[in-house]
């Protein structure tokens, strides 16, 4: 069966109209001021929804006239509609507040783990990229047999099966019985002291142990990498797995590869040399979809192994009730998918004119 | 070649170039980034925790986590040496009431900040001066209550000018979050001080400074040369604090050698499990924490603002409960002997601390009597089944504090005298509740402020408790008030022992658990003092 994106991937792109390109660019660009919007006032509102967030944070831990009075100096007690305007107007002056648990600025939250969930959704990409592409030629070029089956079979388990599940499975596996791989962090205590004590971290641990020059130190990053980065890579290779299958097969019908095959080109050479560039194409808008999923998988992800990201601090945020905190966080995570989204239109746009109408 | 071969192969290179440099180097790491341990003198050791840190200025945070900090690096005036609950002078020389309302404190000679900057009675002052200037709701300023006003009369001597004269708990109060002494030069008189402007400014007395520090994630200590207080030098070369969010990750660190030390806080059968395991050593101490049912005097069963009120009947209820719980297996079989049965309202390992529940209840040697509580209840007039409706929080003390209900629960059933009624509230909820009549007897646990018997009595026994359950006796209420400012140890002693005695026949509340301070530490570590001062100190471990 030939889907809609199989067919998009195989057929041959037309000649691109600069104006058109220019044209959907902007809109897609305008888009993304009404969506981020709506997302940002639907996330204002359901913070609302159980009252203020000092009171979902410090109630019951202060007395009603200290917590009457933190409600005051912050301006809860004001219209829903005054707040929400100052929220606004703070967020496009790139401020999101102070959280209310440890009174740090969001902005500063944001910024320092953000580099963190980069780091763990490039290393989930990876793997996705290693496992997905390479077992999908395999499967189109054993389709319909065991091998196929077998690696259809892991891929639906793969984007099946739940991230948190995945990721404890993984933990129980190899460090709580193998005991080869660590449970939890992004480095050993020595590698993070030493990655602490470098100038201009960019908090991206395999950058900063590179440039710290030692050896040890980026193996253990790695290292302790590789559990989380299988837990939240597989997914996303299972869904690789499937598309290059597909997409591979759609072409291997393709006129010229039937021309290829009659000049006596052997099945391999096809799948490997002819079918699989074209095939790649629509991977291009997946990584977009797949951003959203790999930055919701890495709350789970990063708890499961202590990945101390975005992820992490909004489950943090989230168990201590700081609805100022996790507002934030989460506003962050909707712009940068809509923002990753934009540039993936513009990249499928590039690739295939036809998706600009 | 075509130039698609050229850059396929190119990436094909990189790809496995990348993948050669990760293996090559995950297994120069050995194997798993396992820890290599430096040495020096006593070594460097790395703790673990789950606790969190809010803020480590003083004047900001109230908690475990921060206080822990506190306690490595910051001066007090007074402090518990090792071993014990009791405090004596840390940087002061001395310090005693000379006169009732006046607490004049002698300095040390030549104290310094690790900075270099004095510290002498005007930093004293400014510390607690700003502690009730920013009197934060996150933090402890509510200990100094008793605190009129600090003077520095010259740059050895403080004086404290106490509302109340002969305040029993002050040099306590001294050693508790409220005490740490700042360097004035770089705190805030007036407004909370950041985290990174207190490191950067190495403002730290204590004894360690803080090499290096990523809040809630990792601190590296140092010993710090320019200490001069009572608790010694460190005995170890470094340490390093990593924090946790999941205790069982803690766990399989420390069985796994990553860390030397965990300390708070590993669950009770992770505890039992690490028990078995001969890499590492269990090392406890008595626990300051204590759980217990609060009654309400007014709605519990024949409460005084029931329509069957009738305060025999009432107490009969308390002491039938009292004599039917089983605070063994619930230590055993619910917290695997991370809490210890409590017999009393002041803690073991506490000065003062007696068990008069014991003898008054049960069996008289502290198993459950199902006998005599059927004979209360008989001998009160109490048609049986008692209908019991029993509130606990699920949220606020830990996992288990279901099994420890569902326990409590089964133990009161038992024998058919009562009907429990058993249903939980979210904490934010149960906070606003249980002060407004809405439980007739609920669930609460109860963390010291310091570590003296007073703390566990006049929060919850006096005529306006906060508990607000309603209990007012007048012959407890003049003991507690005695106790306060009785300057004569051994009375103050008898005091606390007698309050102890009447409440317990009087049962306000039901004590049933004490926490245990519970470290896990290498094989090769040794100096984990765990006591009755609450305060888990780096500085003498060492390997």
């Amino acid at each position: 069966m030939v889907t809609a994106v199989d067919a998009a991937a195989v057929v041959k792109p037309v000649a691109p109209q600069r104006g058109g390109l220019w044209r959907y660019i902007l809109i897609r660009l305008v888009l993304i001021i009404p969506t981020v919007f709506i997302l940002v006032t639907v996330v204002f509102l359901l913070m609302r929804v159980t009252g203020d967030p000092i009171t979902a944070a410090l109630g019951g831990k202060l007395p009603t006239d200290q917590l009457a009075e933190r409600i005051h100096e912050a301006g809860y007690d004001r219209p829903l509609i005054v707040q929400y305007a100052e929220y606004i107007g703070g967020v496009f002056r790139g401020d999101f507040g102070n959280t209310i648990t440890d009174g740090r600025p969001v902005v500063t939250i944001l910024l320092q783990y953000g580099s963190a969930t980069l780091e763990l959704a490039l290393y989930a990409l990876i793997v996705a990229f290693v496992l997905g592409i390479p077992l999908g030629l395999l499967a189109a070029y054993r389709r319909d047999r065991w091998q196929d089956a077998a690696l259809r079979i892991a891929a639906i388990l793969g984007y099946a099966t739940p991230i948190f599940f995945l990721g404890m499975v993984l933990k129980l596996i190899f460090s709580v019985g193998l005991g080869v791989l660590p449970a939890s962090g992004r480095a050993g205590t020595r590698t993070e002291l030493a990655l602490q004590s470098l100038d201009g971290q960019t908090g991206i641990y395999l950058i900063d142990a590179i440039r710290l020059g030692r050896a040890d130190a980026v193996g253990d990053v790695l290292w302790h990498a590789v559990l989380p980065a299988l837990a939240l890579g597989i997914l996303t290779a299972g869904i690789f797995l499937r598309l290059v299958r597909t997409n591979v097969i759609g072409t291997l019908g393709s006129q010229y590869v039937t021309s290829a095959r009659a000049r006596g080109v052997g099945e391999y050479r096809l799948v490997t040399k002819h079918a699989y560039r074209p095939a790649l194409i629509p991977i291009v808008t997946v990584i977009g979809l797949q951003i959203a999923v790999l930055l919701s998988g890495a709350v789970l992800t990063e708890t499961t192994f202590e990945w101390k990201g975005i992820g992490f601090m909004l489950s943090e945020y989230l168990k201590a009730r700081d609805f100022v905190a996790v507002q934030g966080i989460v506003v962050m995570i909707a712009v940068v998918v809509a923002v990753t989204n934009f540039i993936v239109d513009v990249v499928a746009a590039l690739i295939d004119p036809r998706v600009r109408y | 070649m075509s130039l698609v071969h050229i850059r396929r192969g190119r990436v094909g290179l990189a790809v496995a170039a990348l993948a050669g440099t990760a293996v090559l180097l995950a297994a120069c790491s050995g194997g798993g980034g396992g820890e290599s341990t430096g040495s020096g003198a006593g070594g460097d050791l790395i703790v673990g925790t789950t606790d969190k840190i809010t803020f480590i200025d003083p004047a900001g945070s109230y908690d475990n986590g921060s206080f822990a900090v506190m306690n490595q690096v910051y001066p007090f005036l007074f402090n518990s040496q090792y071993g014990t609950a009791d405090v004596t002078p840390d940087i002061a020389e001395s310090g005693e009431f000379t006169s009732p309302t006046e607490f004049t404190v002698k300095l040390k000679d030549g104290l310094t900040f690790a900075n270099g900057h004095k510290l002498t009675s005007s930093d004293v002052k400014f510390s607690f001066d700003r502690q009730l200037k920013i009197a934060d709701p996150n933090g402890p300023s509510s200990l100094l209550g008793n605190l009129a006003s600090v003077e520095a009369p010259d740059d050895t001597t403080v004086v404290f000018t106490l509302k109340n004269g002969n305040d029993q708990t002050w040099e306590q109060i001294l050693s508790s979050p409220a005490g740490p002494i700042v360097d004035e030069e770089v705190f805030s008189p007036d407004a909370l001080t950041s985290d990174d402007d207190i490191v950067a400014g190495n403002a730290f007395g204590g004894q360690y400074v803080i090499d290096s520090y990523k809040i809630n994630e990792l601190i590296s200590y140092k010993p710090n040369p320019d200490y001069k207080g009572a608790l010694g030098a460190a005995e170890n070369s470094s340490v390093t604090v990593k924090y946790y969010a999941d205790s069982s990750n803690l766990k399989l660190d420390v069985a796994g050698g990553n860390i030397d030390v965990a300390f708070r806080s590993l669950s009770a059968t992770d505890v039992d499990d690490l028990s078995k395991n001969d890499a590492v050593k269990v090392v406890d101490g008595p626990g300051g924490e204590i759980r217990y049912i609060v009654f309400n005097f007014d709605t519990m069963p024949f409460g005084a603002a029931t329509s069957e009120a009738d305060p025999a009947k009432s107490l009969a209820v308390r002491q039938a409960m009292a004599d039917l719980v089983d605070r063994q297996a619930l230590s055993e079989d619910v917290y695997k002997g991370t809490y210890t049965p409590l017999y009393s309202y002041v803690p073991q390992g506490l000065t003062g601390a007696t068990e008069p529940l014991k003898e008054l209840y049960g069996d008289g040697a502290g198993a459950p009597d199902l006998d005599k509580a059927k004979a209360t209840l008989e001998a009160a007039g109490v048609s049986t089944p008692v209908t019991l409706n029993l509130q606990y929080n699920g949220d606020h003390y830990g996992p288990s504090s279901g099994d420890e209900y569902a326990a409590v629960k089964s133990q009161l059933e038992e024998g058919g005298l009562f009907t429990v009624n058993l249903a939980q509230t979210e904490w934010v909820q149960y906070s606003k509740d249980r002060t407004a009549d809405v439980y007739p007897m609920y669930q609460l646990g109860w963390f010291p402020d310091y570590s003296d018997a007073d703390n566990y009595l006049t929060p919850f026994f006096t005529a306006d408790n906060f508990l607000v359950n309603h209990y007012d006796n007048s012959a407890v209420q003049e003991l507690i008030t005695a106790q306060a400012s009785e300057t004569d140890a051994a009375a103050r002693q008898s005091d606390i022992e007698q309050i102890q005695e009447l409440v317990a026949k009087d049962l306000s509340t039901l004590p049933l658990l004490q926490g245990t301070q519970v470290a896990v530490v290498g094989k090769d570590v040794d100096g984990a003092v765990l006591d009755g001062s609450f305060k888990f100190r780096y500085a003498p471990l060492h390997k």
